[in-house]
């Protein structure tokens, strides 16, 4: 049994860097320009040049992948310790540098640099700073500026940065000769930031996590139970016309896309009965919360597709286990026909299926994603796919992840089940 | 014997729906069993024997019935009894054991539980009470650690032990009817002697009826007192056990006793005789007798109308038409049954030689040391210390029961896997490496016939495609004369022509196994390797099979190594014997001198094991106690020590067997012993078998 | 079983044609109710894209018609918001998954020589191919070979199977842009996890048989043993699987082509036909019931074909 854990604990810890790894040079292979997204099609290749060193895009991928799983606060070139602050008015996290005890930031004007140093109250002070350091080809300094990356100063130089306002795009002279956003790192709980609103990702992420969770959840009670159910109601009657009915049910009700399914509830039940509100719109992150009966729909349509999928699983596994010798046992030692069922089939039946059921929720995850679309649902489904048709990386990359965790460690799960119901693992 | 049969089973047909219509595969069997009476069934697979047993507890499928006939258990009529009263009989009065164990034990429950529950549902007994009541059931079929074997699944005890706790479940109500349904057919010989012995026991203490079904005509004799023969849905022949093989009167019946070797008849004094043509389908059955276009006594009668089971003054019943004419003494083989004469001429030249082959294997740790790799890393010793050669144009036969070795051996030969230690060469040339770094034509010279007719086969390919292929692949054969010179093969193993473009799927299992050697020998190799060619057949095509390989054999002055668990049948066969134990050699010499003392103590138990269809033989009773150690780590000294029921012949109870690896004993001329016992001892062995 | 035949290699029996073969052990479907429905559903399809190759009643892209009309005569299944005949767009959206595949231009910077003529065979189909061809070998590497092949094959495709099918899709178009040869990959790599895993358990399962013995005790190579003597008896269950896979191809084309990100355009996709009309769902729902209807019994056709096969298959092997 320790072998057969130790392995699938190993087996999922490789499983996942394998994942981040590939999702990650996936998008970087062909991510397609990020900064004609965000500045707009009018944009000057200076200005999207100019961006992408921003982001931290002009480093190599291996370096950016590194960053993204192990953090880079901890090793970028900056003179002084870097330290994690909270924002008191956003609550979000930012990186300054520890001056002698003094959390400090700097900028530049006119060409000379000025720190900010951070006050208990959250407001800065300014004061010009003395720090320029020799190098071969001039002055330099390694700090730390207001958007989070560390930054490379040359002393007059004077390089010319396009920032991205809410107005518009705003030139600077006076800007830095190289970036290097912070992170913490994936490993280190940091999801990243948003390439779009430069927001760190789990702020907006987590309420869309959670909204998923709830979701997903729901339809994992209503559907594992009545799945079941029906699987095993139609394995022990093979061949009648309830097995022929819920299998044909349930292969046209798995067979169809969630968006036919989808669809055609919005007409049947919202607007032809009238029964749910055909049309659900979620202003805000939390408004499922102040209208529980908007679930309605997106639950109803996983639940068709995934219902069929497991109760098919199980009929056949339930089918199989009984024409198994031990059953034919059972019965011929005259037990009766629900104790052959209850105490030696469904054991032995779910042992099967458990682990593909638990290999499927990443297909619920996905359909999540088509669910979501469909019915304009604020979870995590929804945020991936805005995220991928925006091109923002890093929103990708991390709402990905979680999908992914979420799969690999319901697999785990489902091999802790199957250890659990199979004595040839569990004692072994 | 008391007046009321417990069963009584009468003109029974049962037929299964298929598409497009039915089967019959049981037509017209009747039998009774008294209180205390064991019958048993014999007959070859597909003749219905095990249909039977289902239509007396009513469980043929969804597509299966009794289309005619009674079946009165006690007097009821089981035919068409369904729901509670059927249940309630099921379990109670009538218990069944089938063929494996392990199948038939539900893996995810305590054994305990499984047995529990027939007295918990059927008896009314409270958990605690039942407990007890099958611990001591356990107990009564000498299950040792019976209250601990309770809370074990079925993967944790061994074969036999598994087989016990079914008996012992079947036996917890005390059933009127006991049907076994090959019971020991997966197990080894000496553990499936263990449990016959166990069950002509409880067979005398319990008041049980036994219906005892089997393939093997010794197992039969050794548990039953009636034996019914089957043959294609038919029962053709009834009596005693000592009638039916004193004096078998059908024709089919015949055939069986003499198309299997006795044990020590050997080629050069005896010859099997095959029983021609094979089993008729049943959907296309003759339209007279049954048996008619395979017997030797057939006449025009015997075309035109189906002779009825007809009961004879001694007892016995017959199904044939010329019962009183047939005449088992005066029989003579006909030309196409009978084996040409074989001058079995065996070079002194060694072929093989093989000298302390070894093969371990890594054994993989459950514990956390061992995955991390910080334990010492343990080895499966299969093989060890196997030393022999074998002359050219002779067999050497391998012997030992499962996990003996004897599978390694030939797969370390053959190339399949390569050897750890020691030394092998065949004509000279090195083989303990595996088979890619052979060279061809050393591949091409070893070649191999293997167990599994259905598996034998790519069901892919055709017949003429697949032994086509080794010619093709070491391009012995002009590609154009394949075709020809694969004819020539089926040929030469009695297939005609038409077989070339047959797919398997449309070869009984007895062709299957021809083309199989047409394989293998299609490369003409000089050493064959068998691994238990026939044991898959029926017995009337093992014998055919086994003339065929004998007769290749002289032709072509083929070397052969010869796998089989059938002791008789690897005597018949060899010149030469190995027998196994736990991956070693324990006893080598001819053949003759294998079967009579002095034997090492394991061949003495096996063949003392060994099921005799003569139940007038004398056979001694040797049982090994125990289970077979592990091969990870062997016992010291003597492999064998830790069962040998002669270790006390020597003095201080065979302190040295546990200490001390044992030496070969020259015994006689090519005739070695591996054990500790002075040969001189070995020699006063009484023979195990002794005909009446 | 005695032989009476002297002549050699003269008057052999014919031996049935290889396409004889294969109908025989295809025509078994016919055998179950299921599937022989399944295989009416597919074919109805399969002849809709080939007439619809030669003749729709309008063009599929004309939008000169009233808009958002239900079923009349002259539009038997009405038109859509832009006032094209839904008929005619329904019939062609069969034509880029089932039986033609549009190539671009150019490919990896070389020129293609055909010019506007598509490849033969739609999306669906290749991709299945692909994921079958993929899907094998890695399969076959993984359970006929076992060992560190085995160990590194499946931890690579378990990392695959991790994805969530649709992160995926969304992962490769956004990385390659739209196109059919795009779709094809995403379905190949999709799908070649499951069928690896297939094939490894059924080559697992074959590899213990005596004949691969026979094939190894010959001395045959690992490819002639994987190709050759194991993967044509894996045909029966990859056959099921492929037609289960080209239901969930057709299934994922729809769902891509629903969330705007399919096969591109000029040609219409149901997926996307079901979109643009969701809208308009209040005014008609026609031309969001067409498509729907046409994408779910297509993949329940395929679905039913592959269970009636399958039900059959192993019936005819007991």
């Amino acid at each position: 049994m320790a072998r057969f854990l130790i392995r699938s604990f190993i087996s999922t810890v490789v499983t996942m860097l394998l994942v981040s790894m590939l999702l990650f040079f996936l998008i970087d292979i062909g991510g397609g320009d990020v900064t004609v997204k965000i500045l707009g099609i009018q944009a000057t290749p200076e200005q999207r040049e100019s961006l992408r060193k921003q982001l931290g895009l002009d480093q190599s991928t291996v370096t950016r992948y590194a960053t993204w799983l192990i953090g880079n606060d901890w090793w970028v070139p900056v003179e002084y310790p870097i330290i994690s602050v909270t924002n008191i008015k956003t609550g979000e996290n930012e990186y300054w540098a520890d001056v002698n005890g003094q959390a400090t930031r700097w900028m530049m004007e006119d060409g000379e640099l000025f720190a900010l140093q951070r006050q208990p109250d959250g407001s800065t002070v300014k004061e010009p700073a003395e720090v320029w350091q020799n190098d071969s080809k001039g002055e330099i300094f390694w700090g730390l500026n207001n958007a989070n990356s560390a930054v490379k100063w040359v002393r007059g130089s004077g390089e010319v940065v396009f920032i991205k306002t809410a107005a518009g795009i705003r030139e600077e002279k006076d800007g830095p000769s190289q970036y290097i956003p912070l992170s913490k790192g994936m490993l280190r709980g940091d999801l990243g930031r948003s390439m779009r609103t430069r927001r760190p990702v789990a702020v907006t992420l987590w309420p869309r996590v959670r909204n998923t969770a709830i979701l997903a959840f729901v339809a994992f009670v209503l559907i594992m139970p009545l799945a079941l159910f029906l699987g095993i109601v139609a394995g022990i009657n093979e061949g009648k016309p309830i097995d022929r009915f819920i299998s044909v049910t349930s292969l046209a009700a798995t067979a169809t896309p969630e968006f036919v399914s989808g669809v055609f509830l919005i007409l049947v039940l919202g607007i032809w009965l009238e029964l749910v509100p055909p049309v659900a719109v979620f202003l805000t992150d939390d408004a499922i919360f102040q209208n529980p009966e908007m679930l309605i729909l997106p639950l109803l349509t996983l639940t068709l597709v995934e219902v069929g999928y497991v109760a098919r699983m199980t009929r056949a596994s339930m089918v199989e286990v009984m024409g198994a010798p031990y059953i034919r046992t059972a019965i011929i030692k005259g037990m009766p026909f629900h104790r052959v069922v209850i105490r030696h089939a469904i054991r032995n039946a779910l042992m099967a299926p458990i682990t593909v059921i638990m290999l499927h929720v990443n297909y619920l995850v996905g359909g999540l994603v088509v669910v979501e679309a469909i019915f304009g649902y604020p979870g995590l489904g929804n945020y991936i796919y805005d995220a991928a048709i925006f091109g923002d990386f890093s929103a990708v990359l991390a709402a990905a992840m979680i999908t992914v965790i979420i799969a690999i460690i319901t697999r785990l799960l489902g091999d802790l089940a199957y250890t659990f119901l199979n004595p040839r693992i569990r004692y072994s | 014997m008391s007046s009321k049969p417990v069963l009584s089973v009468k003109n029974v047909a049962v037929a299964y729906k298929i598409r497009g219509g039915e089967i019959e595969a049981v037509q017209d069997v009747s039998f009774d069993i008294p209180r205390g009476g064991s019958q048993g069934i014999v007959g070859e697979s597909g003749c219905g024997k095990s249909t039977i047993s289902w239509a007396i507890v009513n469980f043929l499928g969804s597509n299966g019935y009794v289309k005619r006939g009674s079946i009165k258990f006690q007097g009821q009529e089981m035919v068409g009894k369904e729901g509670e009263e059927l249940r309630r009989l099921r379990g109670d009065q009538i218990a069944m054991v089938f063929q494996d164990p392990m199948q038939a034990l539900n893996p995810s429950m305590t054994l305990g539980s499984q047995m529990k529950e027939v007295l918990t549902v059927h008896r009314n007994m409270s958990g605690k009470e039942a407990e007890v009541r099958c611990i001591e059931m356990l107990e009564r079929v000498y299950m040792p650690d019976a209250a601990n074997v309770m809370k074990r699944y079925p993967h944790q005890i061994s074969g036999g032990q598994q087989q016990r706790v079914v008996i012992a479940t079947a036996l917890l109500t005390n059933p009127a009817l006991l049907i076994m349904d090959e019971p020991t057919t997966a197990l080894d010989v000496t553990v499936e002697a263990t449990v016959l012995d166990l069950i002509a026991e409880l067979r005398r203490e319990f008041d049980t009826a036994i219906m005892y079904i089997s393939h093997n005509l010794g197992v039969v004799a050794r548990v039953c007192d009636h034996v019914g023969v089957m043959y294609a849905g038919e029962m053709v022949e009834r009596g005693t056990v000592e009638e039916i093989y004193k004096n078998p009167t059908h024709p089919y019946t015949q055939g069986l006793i003499r198309c299997v070797p006795k044990l020590g008849a050997d080629k050069a004094s005896s010859v099997l005789y095959p029983i021609r043509g094979r089993v008729p389908p049943p959907n296309n059955r003759p339209v007279g007798c049954i048996f008619g276009p395979r017997c030797d006594y057939r006449q025009v009668k015997c075309e035109e109308e189906r002779p009825a089971l007809r009961q004879f003054p001694n007892g016995q019943s017959v199904r044939c038409h010329f019962a009183e004419e047939v005449d088992w003494r005066a029989w003579k083989p006909t030309a196409d049954v009978l084996p040409p004469q074989i001058a079995t001429k065996t070079g002194q030249t060694p072929i093989l030689q093989v000298d302390g082959l070894q093969k371990y294997y890594t054994a993989q740790g459950g514990s956390i040391r061992d995955i991390m790799g910080l334990n010492k890393p343990r080895y499966v010793k299969a093989l060890e210390h196997a030393s022999f050669s074998v002359p050219k144009g002779s067999t050497l036969g391998i012997v030992g029961e499962s996990g003996c070795g004897k599978s390694t051996l030939i797969k370390t030969i053959i190339g399949l896997e390569g050897s750890t230690a020691g030394d092998a060469q065949f004509l000279g040339v090195d083989i303990t490496t595996h088979l890619s770094e052979r060279d061809e034509s050393t591949i091409r010279e070893l070649q191999m016939v293997f167990q599994n007719p259905d598996s034998t086969m790519n069901p892919s390919y055709t017949v003429g495609q697949q032994i086509g292929r080794p010619m093709a692949r070491f391009k012995t054969v002009p590609k154009n004369q394949i075709r020809a010179e694969v004819v020539k093969l089926l040929k030469a193993v009695r297939l005609g022509e038409n077989y070339i473009d047959r797919l398997p799927s449309q070869l009984s299992g007895g062709e299957k196994q021809r083309v199989g050697i047409a394989r293998a020998l299609a490369s003409s190799p000089d050493l064959v390797l068998c691994d238990e060619p026939v044991s898959a057949l029926d017995v009337s095509v093992q014998a055919a099979v086994l003339n065929l390989l004998l007769e290749l054999q002289a032709e072509n002055e083929t070397t052969m190594l010869f796998i089989a668990h059938d002791l008789s049948v690897v005597r018949f066969f060899s010149d030469y014997v190995a027998v196994m134990y736990l991956g070693q050699v324990m006893e080598l010499g001819p053949a003759e001198a294998i079967y009579a003392p002095p034997y090492h103590p394991y061949t003495e138990a096996l063949l003392s094991a060994v099921p005799i269809p003569d139940p007038s033989a004398q056979q001694k009773r040797i049982r090994l106690e125990g289970n077979v150690p592990s091969a990870i780590s062997p016992p010291s000294g003597c492999r064998f020590h830790t069962r040998c029921p002669r270790k006390q012949l020597l003095s201080d109870n065979g302190q040295i067997c546990e200490t001390t690896a044992p030496p070969w004993q020259n015994v006689a001329s090519e005739h070695h012993i591996l054990c500790h016992i002075p040969k001189e001892k070995l020699i006063e062995f009484e023979p195990v078998i002794r005909e009446a | 079983m005695t032989v009476t035949q002297p002549i050699l290699g003269s008057t052999l029996p014919k031996r049935p044609s290889a396409i004889q073969r294969a109908w025989e052990s295809f025509a078994i479907v016919f055998d179950s109710t299921v599937g022989t429905v399944g295989v009416a559903m597919v074919a109805f399809w399969i002849s809709v894209a080939l007439i619809s190759l030669v003749w729709t009643p309008y063009p599929a892209n004309a939008t000169d018609f009233i808009q958002n009309e239900s079923p009349t005569l002259t539009h038997p299944l009405g038109t859509d918001h832009l006032g094209r005949d839904s008929l005619s767009r329904l019939m062609v959206g069969t034509q880029v998954i089932l039986v033609k595949t549009r190539l671009p231009d150019e490919l990896f910077g070389y020129t293609l020589p055909f010019g506007d003529w598509p490849m033969p065979v739609g999306v669906a189909i290749w991709g299945v191919l692909g994921s079958l061809t993929l899907g094998s070998l890695l399969g076959l590497m993984a359970g006929y070979q076992g060992g560190w092949h085995d160990t590194i094959i499946m931890q690579i495709l378990d990392a695959l199977i991790a994805f969530p099918r649709i992160v995926l899709y969304l992962v490769v178009i956004s990385a390659m842009g739209q196109g059919d040869l795009v779709v094809i990959l995403a379905i190949t790599i999709t799908g070649a996890p499951g069928v690896a895993r297939l094939v490894r358990s059924l080559a697992m399962d074959i590899k213990t048989r005596d004949y691969i013995r026979a094939a190894e005790t010959r001395g045959e190579s690992v490819w002639y043993i994987m190709f050759w003597e194991i993967l044509p008896n894996a045909r029966g269950p990859l056959l099921v699987d492929g037609m289960l896979r080209v239901g969930y191809a057709i299934f994922a084309i729809g769902t891509l082509g629903f969330l705007g990100i399919g096969l591109p355009p000029p040609d219409p996709d149901w997926g996307n036909m079901v979109n643009e009309a969701r809208p308009f769902i209040f005014v008609t729902p026609w031309p969001v019931i067409w498509p729907s209807i046409a994408i779910a019994s297509l993949v329940i056709g395929l679905n039913l074909f592959a269970d009636g096969y399958r039900e059959e298959l192993t019936r005819y092997q007991k």
